[in-house]
């Protein structure tokens, strides 16, 4: 396939999630959803089932209503909407991380409002670093791994998760890789970028991980494209097609990111250290760093924002705020202070799944692109 | 060389023709912003009042809310941009700008040479703009224009939410309930409007010179009490309305080769 055959497929993807769930079930696979932002994916493809990412989408919600007040994170209250309508039929569970109060509150309304679809929470410890935190991680897993089993008739071994584990540390590579070269290629929009990034959560990782390779290599062998004006974004979700369209028409170019769905996730590698492949993955939940909703009382997620921008070239970064994110919101001030000792423009829109209108974040963007 | 700037906003459109990119050849301001026929006219308008014809204009910028749906140019630029040069023109030390207009609350940081260092806009909600005025003004039925006449005789201002329109709604029904005098309810209405926008600004920080642009900016009321929340005086000009078209003009010429 050719560039654009290739952004087409991850498009195709991206824009079509439920199309895409059907194809694994008539396939004979068992899908199991995963929340944001953290779920051990690796231990449900080890047991042979589809990890499905469930981050809610934009649409008008009415039914989640019954259960969330008003001020709450759109993306839980889509999540759930999503789930009451029937959207995740056929799933045979879904797994919640604790990772913010949101979380652990739809953990609790999704038992009631999708009975249909089992409740499998993932609790991990505030403290992840010592050794005792470690313990707790892994027996979050094994619990887990326990409701899985019970929801699927699926069984673990550790053996099956070791090669999981290279899969998922096989993408991550491919994924920090392919933002180097989509860099280093204007041409290819932000919306197409955000369907690749999007894409990721609807397919077993080995196959999306072979798309991103043949990208990479069609990338390297196609020329570059006018050059636009390069940022960074930082934030949860950036994938409305009615912000990534208003970013492309106003010449900018994303250019390296924070953002918790993109590339937060492909940060952190399974380590080969550890007993089991259980330990492992264990390990890595210590490892992990630089995210809003991971303990860390020096915020060096903050500095290292404006490390990066510097790095890759980018002229500002873009915070996309998901309204009433409490760990994104504490954060802010922090990243707007490090960006502004390095000198690099910052700005700030707010965005959550029921926008509809965009005018507010257009006029900011195109001031931000006057200032860059 | 004669350009035009359109500021299409949410209640009004303003238009100004700037001769070399520096005089103030002629200027429109019509209630009836984007969507109704306020912009077209607004463009004859200020046509009649410089005593020109659209061929003598070398340049066309539309700014505002509406910029995007004006017809008379394909040249388009934010209207923070347009405030921040246009209140550049007006007053060259100004390095902090406060835009209240009809549906939203913008503040602009400059430098001296009148870049824009930084801004913030307010969230999607009507307090803290021109449009909890006019509903405020709705409400005690008087004209929006008087509210700041109100306020300078006021002896105690009475304490109105800055939260929500909605709610500050009740508030002033429960004030008249309580015949509160109307001074002292709209000097309290003004200071609610100065205390949501003067922490947008201080998030920011405020540099002075600060000024006001955007039509709240003819309210005195709301004025002064931004210079209290503030702690600063506000310079403010006649032409503060005006300022964002003032600036689309200055752009248009600009890029047409000043």
């Amino acid at each position: 396939m050719n560039v654009q055959e290739l952004l087409n497929r991850f498009r195709e993807v991206a824009a079509c999630p439920r199309a895409q769930m059907e194809n694994y079930l008539k396939s004979g696979k068992k899908v199991v959803l995963t929340a944001p932002v953290y779920t051990p994916e690796e231990i449900i493809h080890s047991m042979g089932a589809v990890p499905f990412g469930a981050w809610g989408a934009d649409i008008e919600l009415n039914e989640s209503k019954k259960y969330f007040p008003a001020f709450i994170c759109s993306i839980m209250q889509s999540l759930l909407e999503i789930g009451i309508k029937g959207g995740y039929r056929g799933a045979s569970a879904i797994v919640i991380p604790s990772l913010c109060d949101s979380l652990k509150v739809i953990g609790q309304n999704w038992k009631y409002a999708v009975p249909s679809i089992p409740f499998i929470p993932m609790t991990y410890p505030q403290n992840r670093k010592p050794d005792f935190g470690v313990a707790f991680t892994k027996a979050g897993y094994e619990r887990v791994i326990s409701d899985l089993g019970k929801a699927t008739g699926l069984t673990f071994d550790d053996a099956a998760l070791g090669s999981s584990i290279e899969v998922y540390n096989a993408h991550n590579a491919a994924m920090r890789e392919l933002v180097g070269v989509l860099a280093a290629h204007p041409e290819v929009t932000n919306a197409q970028r955000s369907d690749i990034f999007k894409s990721a959560f609807f397919m077993l990782k080995e196959e999306h991980t072979e798309l991103v390779r043949a990208l990479i290599d069609a990338l390297g062998a196609a020329e570059a494209g006018p050059a636009k004006t390069p940022i960074m974004t930082t934030g949860i979700i950036a994938d409305a097609a009615g912000l990534t369209g208003i970013l492309d028409d106003c010449g900018l170019q994303i250019v390296c990111d924070d953002v918790a769905a993109e590339s937060r996730q492909y940060a952190t590698d399974t380590p080969a250290e550890g007993e089991t492949n259980l330990d492992r993955l264990a390990l890595k939940f210590r490892n992990m760093d630089n995210c809003s909703v991971l303990y860390d009382q020096e915020k060096n997620r903050c500095k290292k924002i404006a490390a990066d921008a510097k790095a890759a070239g980018a002229k500002g970064v873009l915070v996309i705020l998901t309204k009433f994110c409490d760990p994104e919101e504490f954060d802010y001030p922090l990243i707007k202070k490090a960006c502004d000792a390095e000198g690099i423009p910052v700005t700030v829109i707010e965005v959550d799944r029921q926008m509809v209108n965009y005018e507010q974040a257009r006029t900011a963007i195109e001031t931000f692109r006057d200032i860059l | 060389m004669y350009t035009l700037g359109i500021d299409i906003g949410s209640t009004t459109s303003k238009c100004v023709i700037l001769e070399d990119g520096e005089r103030i050849a002629g200027s429109s301001l019509l209630v009836g912003g984007i969507g109704t026929k306020g912009p077209a006219q607004s463009v004859e308008d200020v046509l009649r009042d410089a005593s020109l014809t659209r061929a003598d204009l070398s340049g066309i910028v539309a700014t505002g809310y509406g910029r995007n749906k004006c017809t008379e140019t394909d040249q388009q630029a934010s209207e923070l941009t347009c405030h921040a040069l246009g209140a550049h023109m007006i007053f060259p030390e100004v390095r902090t700008i406060i835009d209240i207009g009809g549906q939203d609350a913008k503040c602009i940081s400059l430098d001296a040479q009148g870049r824009m260092l930084s801004f913030l806009m307010n969230d999607k909600c009507a307090a803290g703009t021109g449009r909890f005025l006019d509903v405020m003004a709705n409400i005690l039925a008087i004209p929006v224009g008087e509210l700041g006449d109100y306020a300078g005789r006021s002896v105690s201002p009475a304490a109105i939410s800055s939260t929500c329109t909605v709610f500050a709604e009740s508030e002033v029904i429960s004030q008249l309930a309580n015949e509160t005098p109307m001074e002292d309810i709209v000097a309290g209405i003004c200071m609610s409007v100065a205390t949501r926008v003067s922490s947008l600004a201080k998030r920011m920080g405020v540099n002075p010179d600060v000024c006001m642009s955007g039509g709240v900016a003819q309210n005195s009321g709301v004025r002064h009490a931004l210079e209290v929340s503030l702690g600063q005086p506000i310079l403010f000009s006649p032409l503060a309305q005006l300022f964002g078209a003032i600036g689309a003009a200055r752009l248009a010429w600009q890029k047409a080769g000043r």
